[in-house]
């Protein structure tokens, strides 16, 4: 069925608000988990940040809206090391989150075991620099959120909501991607030229991305320098050149790094390629399921070599 | 006696990262039996392809090169059992990420040239040599290279404005 009144219901985020608090407070007060990772009102009407809750008489301040947008598995990786040195932690995730943790895990870098994990059943999310407080339509959805597969996380400790009928959304990133793979390698060329050429190299996209977890960034190092540091298109290009190849097959898609970039340089249409020539090539699909090896961390002596001469 | 010697508008810059273990060694055998084949290639050599980070690449481009070559061993013949397996995936996605930006990927080339394959090596490179010479200079990293810093850019008419107003 389909829904005709082409917003969602945003009765779905209030059932699931009350439901994370209550899962929030029986875990913290049986001592399951030493801490709750979830989303708390932002100061301004209708935004939300993420929030760490310890104590079981503050679990009425964790909601879940539309706006709860952040993508909480990067509060687990090891660029944050001091939330998880607290214990076990509970943690809420939308189905795109939960792919970045089950990469997480794959990557060793998360025991299962440590984490108590609250999936919500989520409807989409706003994009960025969307007017907040009314129900989510066409024009405020995100683009991940378009075309999104994983409406209930699958494999969570319990997931809480039920699903709406949702409208029909236009798939506006594999539109574009569609239209790029069309254009001749000298347009490509001219499109991301002029898209990088803005890119300011505040690293916003790396410090938000649960995958870039490195402690030494190649990008950051000098003596050898792989990338140029200055914000000058030279060093842009490589940055971006390696930024996707280094997510290449691990990226799970939560198009955090396109949302946080001040100047909206389309990075997930990037990574979305790459998750495609992957599957493609080798049939990996990430997030869905926990692997030891990545695509590109194995091989099979019969691969593909017809480029190889 | 040298055969006659061709004078060319251009002589492209190839860089060819090749394994120690088979491709050098092949390199060599084609010089040590004499064979002829073109100057352009300077080549880097690394204990094996799995060495060969994609950056490498990226940095010869920016820094100049017109092709890239990048040779190893032949799969099975690693000298470290797999390297070359796992170069083999890792520059088939690096190849469409190029791709996708929209590098021209017949500047690039790759290939597996044992120890014993003088000859192939001599094909390979000066296949390479002629189809990037035929192209003309790699003109995209290069452009990029000059370019300043975005911010220093007076390029709309409120920033002229703006400027103009300095006192």
């Amino acid at each position: 069925m389909t829904n005709t009144a082409q917003t969602i219901d945003p009765a779905l985020y209030a059932a699931v608000t009350d439901a994370i608090r209550a899962e929030a407070k029986k875990v913290l007060e049986a001592g399951a988990a030493a801490a709750v990772v979830g989303w708390q009102a932002g100061r301004r009407q209708g935004t939300a940040m993420p929030a760490i809750i310890t104590d079981p008489a503050k679990v009425a301040e964790l909601i879940f809206s539309p706006a709860c947008v952040n993508n909480l598995a990067l509060y687990l990786s090891k660029a944050k090391k001091e939330i998880r040195a607290r214990g076990r932690i509970a943690i809420v995730v939308k189905g795109c989150d939960l792919k970045a943790l089950v990469g997480l895990m794959g990557e060793n870098q998360l025991k299962r075991e440590d984490l108590h994990v609250i999936g919500v059943v989520c409807a989409g999310v706003q994009r960025a620099g969307a007017a907040k407080d009314i129900p989510l339509s066409e024009e405020t959805i995100a683009g991940k959120c378009r075309e999104c597969t994983v409406h209930t996380p699958e494999g969570a400790d319990v997931t809480v909501g039920t699903l709406p009928d949702l409208p029909h959304f236009t798939p506006v990133e594999s539109e574009e991607l569609s239209r790029l793979e069309a254009m001749t390698p000298a347009q490509r060329w001219s499109f991301w030229k002029e898209h990088f050429a803005r890119c300011i190299r505040c690293y916003a996209c790396r410090q938000v991305c649960p995958f870039c977890y490195c402690e030494q960034c190649l990008c950051d190092r000098n003596r050898p320098q792989a990338v140029e540091t200055t914000p000058r298109p030279a060093g842009n290009m490589a940055w971006h050149i390696v930024r996707a190849m280094h997510l290449a097959g691990r990226c799970a898609g939560c198009a955090e790094c396109e949302r946080v970039c001040p100047m909206d340089i389309p990075l997930n249409l990037l990574n979305r390629k790459m998750a495609k020539e992957l599957k493609e090539l080798y049939g990996h699909e990430a997030g869905f399921e926990v692997k030891e090896k990545g695509p590109l961390a194995q091989y099979r002596e019969d691969d593909d070599q017809s480029f190889i001469k | 006696m040298h055969a006659h010697k061709e004078n060319h508008a251009f002589e492209p810059k190839i860089v060819a990262f090749v394994c120690t273990w088979c491709t050098y060694a092949g390199a060599d055998l084609a010089g040590t039996a004499r064979l002829q084949y073109p100057a352009n290639t300077r080549v880097v050599k690394f204990p094996c392809t799995g060495r060969i980070d994609p950056v490498f690449i990226l940095r010869a481009f920016q820094k100049g090169a017109d092709g890239v070559l990048v040779s190893g061993c032949h799969p099975g013949d690693c000298h470290y059992m797999a390297g070359n397996f796992h170069a083999r995936r890792r520059f088939a996605a690096f190849r469409a990420l190029l791709d996708f930006i929209g590098v021209d990927l017949n500047r690039l080339q790759f290939s597996w040239v044992s120890a014993a394959e003088g000859g192939k090596w001599v094909e390979v490179a000066t296949e390479l040599t002629e189809r990037v010479r035929a192209m003309g200079p790699m003109r995209e990293f290069r452009e990029l290279e000059t370019e300043e810093q975005w911010s220093g850019a007076i390029d709309t008419p409120e920033l002229q404005a703006a400027y103009e107003a300095i006192p």
